[in-house]
């Protein structure tokens, strides 16, 4: 007998994922992807200034219903402020100028350079949010098992979780080398050459200790049957209604609709 | 573990028959295995004894089908495991009938499973168990080797005592009739160890075939019901613990005796043990042997 495990009971584990119950934590997992992928080709394809920013509202108002728009934008302000700086910065100088430019405090700026910078802005800004609230409502143990369920092969589920929890391994890993390094007296602080010196041997013993593991992570898949051919199974279950696979659907039509008529209508 | 399991005279066959095997590394020149002759009868609890570098990984491996088919060299002679000859069939077959659990627990676990519960539900889901099963199975081996409390912990943050009873666990769930272990309780504690040396006794009993290669004499004397002794890739002991455990010749090759032996010996040089007695190799032998001798003064 299938059993369903919802969300609010999942385990949780170590990701920039909240908990939350707004519609954004219940939506499956592949079907936020799709979203994204939908957000994304809009804010990059739709000529224009505005329509990125008209995007990125309505991407903060879905974060105010899901009670996100805090945690959203203290996460995009570190991203998008100081980017955005540099945009209007160089295109406002360094663009090539066709109309009188626009004069700020002695500067002359480019008009068409501060609009492309408004437009890249608006852009980013919408691909940062759109990523962000996936990242923020999705847990990354429901990720994989939504791909898993959806068909996606066992070695692309495999390689996401597993760099996602061996990225920290190697961290710690790369860590106590350090450590041990500087017990036997190395010095690892102070100039730029001192420290391009103790590179080689904190990154050289990391290196090779990893293939090495490689070798006994490659066993222990295989002796737990992650090479067998044949129908997979999965403890837990995700649910997966038809009518989110239909808005899938729905939001890919509209969104390729839309570039088609934009582009060529 | 399954209590239903068909008596041990029910099997005719070997569950590991292995025939003059040889096999050496790509590159290395000496062999690591050499003239190894074995048979093993089902629901037996062997140990494998040896010095560092005398064969025994490559031994585990051989059992377990990673030889020929992962680590390739110059491979001669014939294993055959379950019943199955392990240059024909594909390691998928043969994963199915034997596992193997090895020393380093961190690398033993998947990486892409978020809580306990979850990687010891990997190997079932990679053999499409069904739902239901898996829960079963999980929430009994879980109780088997004592981690039920760890369930929903990450297998990262875990103690390495702990990864090792979690690797012992996502093995034992698939419930191989071979089960071969590589010094697999070197990060435990001595209780930890008892356990998991009762609770592979209790298994063998029940008819899965263990192997295990290990140093801790004292366990191996009391649980285990065949030793060999590996020297240099050939088998140079081989037979019930009390005989083996006792010989001179682990000495010599590096493996030692368990502490009851030593300790009778330094007895015996001062008259505190009964000449007419040979060496314990177990606690209740050593307490048998000092009453003896204090009953006779």
């Amino acid at each position: 007998m299938a059993r369903v495990v919802s969300r609010s009971i999942m385990p949780r584990h170590p990701s920039l994922a909240l908990a939350g119950k707004g519609i954004a934590f219940r939506l499956n997992p592949v079907t936020k992807l799709t979203l994204v992928g939908c957000a994304l080709l809009l804010a990059f394809l739709i000529p224009g200034w505005w329509p990125p920013w008209l995007l990125f509202t309505a991407l903060a108002g879905f974060a105010q219903i899901n009670r996100l728009l805090t945690a959203l934008a203290k996460k995009l302000l570190k991203i998008i402020l100081p980017l955005a700086f540099f945009l209007f910065f160089i295109h406002g100088l360094f663009y090539h100028q066709a109309s009188a430019p626009l004069t700020l405090a002695g500067v002359d700026l480019s008009r068409e350079g501060l609009l492309f910078a408004l437009q890249m802005t608006g852009r980013i800004s919408a691909a940062l949010a759109a990523s962000l609230l996936f990242v923020l409502t999705t847990p990354t143990a429901d990720l994989m098992l939504a791909l898993s369920q959806r068909g996606t092969p066992a070695a692309i589920t495999y390689i996401i979780g597993a760099t996602l929890q061996l990225i920290p391994q190697l961290q710690a890993r790369a860590a106590a080398i350090g450590d041990a390094q500087r017990a036997r007296g190395m010095e690892t602080d102070g100039s730029l050459l001192r420290r391009i010196r103790a590179l080689l041997p904190l990154v050289l013993p990391l290196v090779l200790g990893s293939l090495v593991d490689v070798e006994e992570r490659a066993i222990a898949l295989e002796a737990r049957a992650f090479r067998v051919k044949g129908p997979k199974s999965s403890l837990h279950e995700l649910p997966d209604p038809q009518s989110e696979r239909l808005l899938c659907r729905l939001a890919l039509i509209l969104t390729l609709a839309t570039i088609v008529v934009v582009w060529w209508g | 573990m399954s209590p239903s399991a068909p008596p041990l005279d029910a099997h005719p066959h070997p569950a590991i028959e292995v025939v003059d095997l040889h096999f050496a590394y790509p590159h290395s020149p000496t062999a690591a295995l050499e003239g190894i002759s074995l048979s093993v009868a089902k629901g037996s609890f062997i140990a494998v004894l040896g010095a560092n570098s005398s064969g025994k990984s490559t031994l585990c491996h051989a059992l377990t089908g990673f030889i020929p088919h992962f680590y390739r060299g110059d491979f001669a002679g014939r294993v055959r495991i379950g019943g199955l000859d392990t240059t024909t069939r594909s390691l998928d077959e043969l994963v199915q009938v034997a596992s193997l659990v090895f020393q380093n627990p961190l690398n033993q676990i998947s990486g892409a499973k978020f809580t306990v519960r979850e990687e010891i539900a990997f190997g079932l889901e990679n053999l499409g168990v069904p739902r239901a099963e898996m829960t079963r199975r999980i929430t009994e081996v879980m109780d088997l080797v004592g981690i039920t409390d760890l369930a929903d912990r990450s297998p990262f943050a875990l103690s390495g005592g702990q990864q090792q009873l979690l690797a012992l666990a996502a093995m034992l769930v698939l419930r191989p009739q071979i089960f071969v272990l590589d010094e697999a309780t070197s990060a435990l504690d001595s209780a930890g160890s008892r356990r998991i040396f009762s609770l592979l006794h209790q298994l063998s009993r029940t008819g899965m075939t263990v192997v295990l290669a290990e140093r801790k004499l004292e366990e191996i004397a009391v649980h285990c019901d065949r030793v060999l002794v590996l020297d240099q890739g050939r088998i140079i002991l081989d037979g019930p613990p009390r005989q083996v455990l006792a010989s001179p010749r682990l000495e010599q090759c590096h493996v030692g005796r368990t502490r009851y032996s030593r300790v009778a010996e330094r007895a015996l040089t001062f008259g505190g043990w009964p000449v007419d007695r040979s060496l314990p190799v177990g606690f209740q032998e050593a307490v048998a042997g000092f009453l003896h001798l204090g009953s006779k003064r």
